[in-house]
């Protein structure tokens, strides 16, 4: 597929004009004559009825008895541009959290399916709370009984939150590096740490490679965190989202990543 | 509310969308970019266009913060990277959407949830069979040859069909199919329950896990582990028999089983 002649006219024709889609977004949710149009669009009569003129001559729209119809395909063609803009609104609701971060490890899939974390907001720390980020996840960690989590490094905090996890009867799945692993296992209380392990309650994927992303994934609840194109963790903000969206979003990116690790 | 707040309210919304997508020299250069890094002179020569042209273009997308210039090379920001992954998942819409236009365009897609239907992008390899003059067995046939080298199935089946049903016996007596997950309408289980040997050979069979929706579903889907098939209804509410998507890649397996999904659980959504 040859990516560079696919910006088709249809697609720039329907872009161009914020009133064609201001009436296809209204046609989408019912049929209407042009007064009605007029009406709930807030448009003049005589920008409504020349734009239905041209979405009619290109086929996306039909006349039958004196109201309007959106095409099907037009209809799908819509919900598909609609959908593109959000993923625009959503990099620039977001834009601190994005710009001059380092994405890489966020699979192309997950990029596309990034109007999942539409629901989600920034965190940032202040100052006169400079541990905002942390407290906040570790918050969702400490209430939740299933867990899967990336760490790409150690925090002190780690092995106490994920020992209070296993403590609870909870389950938890890590991604983390090689060079933690056992500053992160051996923190944990023995007794509770052989115990987990016994019933398979901790399972832990250590990568030899650098991991570039913070993710944790609860119960009711993900985060999301990233380094900055420096290469330092950018502790300051972080994307926290509770929508059941935002955890399918989080669970296929943290199983895509474990496939790459265990592979 | 007035004419002119609506008409600034309607413009910021779909500002970015107008920005990027109408300008083809701003849309090759992302897409350009997008796999490596570029200087000047290889992008002259990809797009074909003065030096003065690409330079005006990338320092529009430099200040929207989508371009960035390192070393005499430009290169996607994180944000430019972002944006470039969701055009190129709104170009490969339009070519799924393009590539079985018939199939999408005579169809009633009520039932397919507006979360699948903005990712039919997943559907970019499907192939779409139809029946023809000369064979108006065509697509049944495919699907007929599809499902009898299956060892498990999940269907929506939509539809009461003695043929499909004499089918579907058929491979369950045999050794090769395992299991079939089938969800069906309250209407469609009451007539198959009026048949005996479809009502032994189907409902009573320990092969077969059955879901009962309220609606009258206007889907019929079938997947397994290596293909999936789509077929709809006319928006006159008469099953299409004559066309059907096939695919086999892992991401049309992906939409069929998301699809799957949504449709078993049509109950807890009222």
């Amino acid at each position: 597929m040859n990516f560079q002649n696919e910006i088709n006219n249809d697609i720039k024709f329907l872009a161009q004009s914020e009133i064609r889609l201001k009436i296809l977004d209204e046609l989408a949710q019912t049929p209407d004559n042009i007064r009605g149009l007029v009406k709930r669009t807030e448009i003049t009569y005589s920008s409504v009825s020349s734009n239905l003129i041209k979405l009619e001559n290109h086929n996306h729209i039909q006349k039958i008895d004196d109201r309007y119809y959106i095409n099907p395909i037009t209809e799908i063609y819509y919900t598909t541009l609609r959908e593109f803009q959000k993923s625009v609104e959503l990099i620039n609701d977001f834009d601190t959290f994005w710009t001059k971060h380092n994405i890489d490890q966020l699979s192309v899939e997950s990029i596309k399916r990034l109007t999942d974390l539409k629901d989600s907001r920034l965190v940032e720390t202040t100052i006169i709370d400079i541990y905002k980020t942390h407290n906040t996840t570790k918050q969702q960690l400490l209430e939740s009984k299933r867990v899967k989590a990336i760490f790409p490094f150690l925090h002190p905090e780690h092995p106490k939150i994920i020992e209070s996890i296993l403590k609870n009867g909870g389950n938890i799945e890590l991604i983390i590096p090689q060079s933690i692993y056992k500053a992160i296992l051996f923190n944990i209380n023995t007794k509770i740490r052989k115990n987990a392990i016994k019933k398979g309650k901790i399972k832990i994927y250590p990568v030899r490679n650098d991991l570039e992303i913070y993710l944790t994934i609860c119960e009711e609840s993900m985060s999301l965190g990233l380094f900055k194109n420096d290469g330092s963790f950018d502790q300051n903000r972080i994307l926290v989202c509770d929508s059941e969206k935002s955890h399918e979003w989080a669970e296929d990116l943290f199983e895509t990543i474990k496939r790459d690790v265990i592979t | 509310m007035t004419i002119i707040k609506t008409r600034a309210e309607m413009s910021s919304e779909f500002k970015n969308v107008k920005y990027i997508l109408t300008s083809s020299m701003r849309t090759r250069l992302l897409l350009a970019i997008y796999n490596d890094s570029k200087n000047l002179d290889d992008l002259r020569k990809e797009l074909k266009k003065p030096s003065a042209t690409i330079l005006h273009g990338l320092k529009e997308l430099e200040t929207e913060n989508f371009v960035k210039k390192s070393h005499k090379y430009y290169e996607l920001t994180s944000n430019g990277y972002l944006l470039t992954t969701n055009m190129i998942k709104l170009i490969e819409n339009w070519y799924a959407i393009n590539k079985s236009r018939t199939f999408w365009d005579n169809h009633d897609i009520s039932d397919i949830p507006e979360e699948l239907i903005k990712n039919i992008y997943l559907l970019k390899n499907v192939a779409y069979i139809s029946s023809t003059t000369s064979d108006l067995s065509n697509a049944y046939n495919r699907y007929k040859q599809l499902i009898s080298n299956a060892r498990e199935l999940k269907m929506v089946l939509p539809i009461y069909s003695e043929n499909h049903f004499k089918l579907l016996i058929k491979l369950l007596k045999g050794k090769q199919l395992k299991s079939l997950e089938l969800i069906i309408s309250k209407k469609i289980l009451h007539s198959i329950k009026r048949n005996n040997y479809f009502n032994k050979g189907l409902l009573k069979n320990e092969k077969v896990k059955l879901t009962v929706v309220d609606k009258n579903l206007k889907v019929f889907l079938t997947c397994s582990n290596k293909f999936m098939a789509l077929s709809l209804f006319f928006k006159d509410n008469h099953y299409d028999d004559s066309q059907i998507l096939i695919g086999n890649d892992d991401k049309a397996l992906d939409w069929a089983s998301s699809l799957y999904k949504q449709l078993e659980g049509i109950n807890n959504d009222k």
